[in-house]
């Protein structure tokens, strides 16, 4: 038994969508559990293939899917998890791939939260970095942020680049 | 002259002759006194002078005097003429001269009034003048002036955009050039130095 607080969610659940769609999985091999053990013995059946998504999150949690108590169990967590994680959305200036997302992710839920669920966005202007939201809050770690930040910075060496240089050397005439 | 002694004899004769014949006809101071005598007399010298002022005579003095008088007609019109000619050519002279003075009086008024014309033309030229650069010089001033004030304006405006323009060109340069796994590290450290803001929004958001 796992309790619902104390479950982990692998690092390829990383969305919503993905705790969803594990959830909805989940609800469907303990369908068919249910329906199996219905059945006569001895009826020939095939067990659904699992996706990795609900294997990492059974082997990460060492549960037993075969298990209907283990499965309720992981059902209620999951369910659990999907109304109090928190829920972070990250934005790019690009479309990340897999494995940074996968990065971003771990660095989050070890620093952070490790049961956060991460929405990815994007954000073309933005440049480069990522801009954050959480709840209540945007977190904007953007180029274009760092840049305005630099603004008086900027406006000081405009100033100084216009300022008359004086000549290091002076020239002599010749006559 | 001989023939205005030809004339005053003549004159003379016929006064005589008048006379004769007035005491002939008894009006004179012998009229009764020597009335016999004074008739022969009378008749004599009538006779005498019919004699000598006999019609060949006076038809003679008539054409000597004609041709005296239209002698001296001719002299006083030629002197005439040339009086006339002379009185002609000063009155030329004269008027000549008069309507020279006048014309130069009047062209000296003309050409004065001119002067005086143009003298206050060119004053008023001159004022004109000084106004227009007054005015010119005024507008220079103020077209400098305000020409200063746009200039520190744009340089205010410029500079306060010219952050904006240069962050939208290193933007617009390099935004695209940044490979999201460049920018790994640089998000990472951002999220760690955010850590704390995010977990106290997330636990009062939760």
């Amino acid at each position: 038994m796992v309790p619902e607080k104390s479950v982990v969610l692998p690092i390829s659940v990383i969305t919503y969508i993905d705790l969803s769609r594990v959830g909805r999985e989940l609800s469907n091999l303990d369908d068919f559990m249910l329906q199996a053990s219905i059945r006569k013995t001895g009826t020939p059946m095939q067990l659904p293939r699992l996706s990795k998504l609900l294997d990492d999150t059974a082997a990460i949690n060492k549960l037993n899917l075969i298990d209907e108590k283990e499965r309720k169990a992981l059902l209620t967590a999951l369910t659990y998890i999907k109304e109090h994680a928190p829920k972070i959305h990250i934005s790019f200036s690009a479309e990340p791939n897999a494995q940074f997302i996968t990065k971003i992710a771990e660095n989050i839920r070890s620093t952070i939260n490790p049961l956060a669920l991460i929405q990815v966005g994007l954000q073309p202007t933005i440049a480069a970095g990522c801009i954050l939201r959480t709840p209540n809050r945007q977190f904007d770690m953007s180029l274009r942020q760092q840049l305005r930040k630099s603004r008086p910075l900027l406006v000081e060496l405009i100033h100084k680049t216009q300022a008359p240089v004086k000549p290091a050397v002076k020239t002599v005439e010749v006559a | 002259m001989v023939g205005v002694l030809i004339i005053v004899l003549i004159i003379i004769a016929a006064s005589l002759a008048g006379f004769l014949m007035y005491l002939s006809k008894g009006h004179g101071l012998f009229a009764k006194s020597k009335t016999h005598k004074s008739d022969a007399i009378n008749d004599i010298a009538m006779q005498d002078v019919e004699h000598i002022f006999n019609d060949e005579f006076r038809e003679e003095l008539r054409n000597r005097g004609r041709l005296h008088f239209e002698k001296i007609i001719g002299e006083n019109a030629m002197f005439l003429q040339q009086d006339l000619r002379l009185t002609t050519s000063q009155l030329n002279d004269y008027m000549k001269q008069e309507i020279t003075r006048t014309l130069k009086e009047e062209f000296s008024k003309y050409e004065q009034s001119i002067n005086d014309a143009k003298q206050l033309a060119i004053d008023s030229i001159e004022k004109t003048q000084a106004t227009i650069e007054q005015q010119r010089q005024l507008m220079t001033q103020q077209l400098a002036e305000q020409l200063g004030a746009e200039k520190t304006r744009t340089i205010a405006r410029f500079e306060n955009h010219m952050a904006d323009v240069v962050n939208h060109y290193i933007m617009t340069a390099i935004g695209n050039q940044i490979d999201l796994g460049d920018q790994l590290e640089y998000i990472l450290n951002d999220l760690q130095e955010n850590k704390d803001a995010i977990i106290e929004d997330i636990k009062n958001g939760a």
